[in-house]
């Protein structure tokens, strides 16, 4: 963006009383565009996967053996029923902490604030996404299930094949309810220190007094995100939809 | 040496004896005495609840007799414990559904190649040619990029057994196949099964079509509250019935 708009945009702004002088600061500007490139890359990642640990409990869920189905049922209650922040703080004070002891040391850890808050969003969302698609892979008709098995399909064949499949178009709705919520969830990694948005807007306006100018902003990242997000969910509902299927 | 004008006896492919099967206490199968030849086409006729689909579904392995045997060619199939057994078993078994269940997110031909490709291994370029033949041969083959929910219920039923022949089978199982059809539907499909028997296809079918069943069938057999009551030829089964209960059955529909 050219200097030139920049200062236009911050002499309109101190005309209504917003300051956001911060732009023009090169350290601060970077650090604040740096923190919106995090939020946008903690949420793909995140997404991606919690999908994939979604599928996996998912799997296990309806997989029809006690002893894979209970310990995913343990997992995910212990996952819905437990504060996200609260299982920050404990995977980056208790479990970080206990794996540096492991690894004889913190400069031997390969896993930073940034990869916790991943992990731990990924296993709570991902408990959510199983239920989503527990429901989806309920749904699919019994006889479809006969169907597959009568032409030879295994465990694994039918749900890779047909179950995920269609699991996956009835709960698209639900998943993408759940990616929304991952993207606002990322705020979270601000409270182990990782400078996605909320917390690069936090460390400027300690420093300038601008609350209000850079919760707006706030809100303006969260908000095109999240849109994006949900225009995604209906592009893609509309590209998988079954043709003359239930409608 | 055998006279010449009688056939050579052909072994079978598919022997029940004493199938014994209940689901909690319903006793459904009741000791059930089968056999169908090779090349045969043999249709099971019987009111509603007498255990025709059971026996089609004890056959492929989807359910387990608690007694009794059930021989597939050389494979003892109430024997079977692994998954991998029935499916080895499975392969060799054509299943057509009163429900066509064809998968809604896969166009007709993703639906006839996935298992062929996936399951059988065979290229996938080997599975696309057979399936534009087998659709040729359901007459379906301007419908190759539909989806199953464009299709009329007796399109969806043509596609499902061209699906099932695809895998090669030895044998196929029809389980009430025109049962969910729209009267103008069912001659199409019936003439696609016709068309397999003449060809020599090995046919167990369950139906509700008399006439069809008395047309293309070698044998028919009856079947009452779990038991067979009565086998023999179309021309036995239908016009000179021994059984009673088969009298009254053949009659009841005639009425």
């Amino acid at each position: 963006m050219p200097e030139s708009w920049l200062r236009a945009f911050i002499a309109a702004g101190r005309t209504v009383g917003l300051n956001y002088a911060f732009l023009l600061d090169a350290r601060e500007r970077a650090s604040w565009l740096r923190g919106i490139a995090l939020t946008a890359e903690l949420s793909v990642l995140t997404i991606l996967c919690s999908l994939l640990v979604g599928i996996a409990l998912a799997g296990l869920l309806t997989s029809g053996r006690p002893w894979l189905a209970r310990p995913a049922r343990a997992f995910v209650e212990l996952m819905r029923n437990t504060p996200t922040l609260v299982q920050i703080y404990c995977a980056f004070f208790v479990l970080n902490m206990l794996l540096n002891q492991l690894v004889g040391g913190a400069q031997n850890n390969p896993l930073t604030a940034y990869a916790w808050a991943v992990i731990v969003l990924s296993t709570h969302y991902g408990a959510y996404h199983a239920e989503a698609l527990r429901a989806g892979i309920e749904a699919v008709p019994r006889a479809m299930r006969e169907s597959a098995i009568s032409l030879g399909f295994s465990r694994r064949e039918l749900l890779a094949h047909v179950e995920l499949p269609l699991a996956f178009r009835f709960a698209l709705p639900s998943l993408f309810n759940n990616f929304v919520d991952v993207v606002k969830s990322t705020t979270l990694a601000s409270a182990i220190a990782v400078g996605e948005v909320t917390y690069a807007s936090l460390m400027i306006w300690v420093e300038r007094d601008n609350v209000l100018e850079m919760m707006i902003l706030i809100f303006l990242v969260y908000g095109v995100l999240t849109l994006l997000v949900s225009r995604l969910g209906i592009l893609l509902e509309n590209r998988l939809r079954m043709p003359g299927y239930g409608h | 040496m055998p006279p010449a004008h009688q056939p050579p006896e052909r072994p079978p492919l598919v022997e029940l004896r004493q199938v014994h099967l209940s689901f909690g206490s319903n006793h459904v199968l009741k000791g059930i005495d089968l056999n169908v030849r090779k090349g045969d086409a043999v249709s099971i006729i019987g009111p509603s609840g007498s255990g025709k689909s059971t026996i089609l579904r004890c056959i492929n392995g989807l359910l387990t007799p608690e007694r009794g045997e059930v021989v597939v060619g050389d494979t003892p199939v109430h024997a079977l414990r692994t998954e991998a057994e029935r499916i080895a078993l499975r392969k060799r078994i054509g299943f057509v559904f009163q429900q066509y269940n064809l998968f809604p997110h896969l166009t007709v031909l993703e639906n006839i190649v996935l298992a062929p490709v996936r399951i059988l291994g065979v290229a996938r370029e080997t599975a696309e040619r057979e399936a534009r033949e087998l659709l040729a041969k359901v007459r379906l083959a301007d419908k190759i990029d539909a989806y199953p929910g464009q299709l009329s219920g007796g399109q969806q039923q043509r596609v499902a057994i061209a699906r099932a022949l695809a895998m090669h089978p030895e044998l196929v199982l029809f389980d009430e196949v025109t049962s969910a059809l729209d009267p103008e539907t069912v001659g199409e499909v019936l003439s696609v099964i016709r068309q397999l028997v003449e060809d020599g296809m090995t046919c167990l079918l369950v139906t509700h079509e008399m006439r069809f069943a008395e047309e293309v069938s070698h044998e028919i057999v009856f079947t009452d509250g779990g038991e067979i009551v009565e086998r023999g030829t179309p021309r036995d089964i239908f016009h000179a019935p021994r059984s009673p209960r088969t009298h009254a059955f053949i009659n009841g529909l005639r009425n």
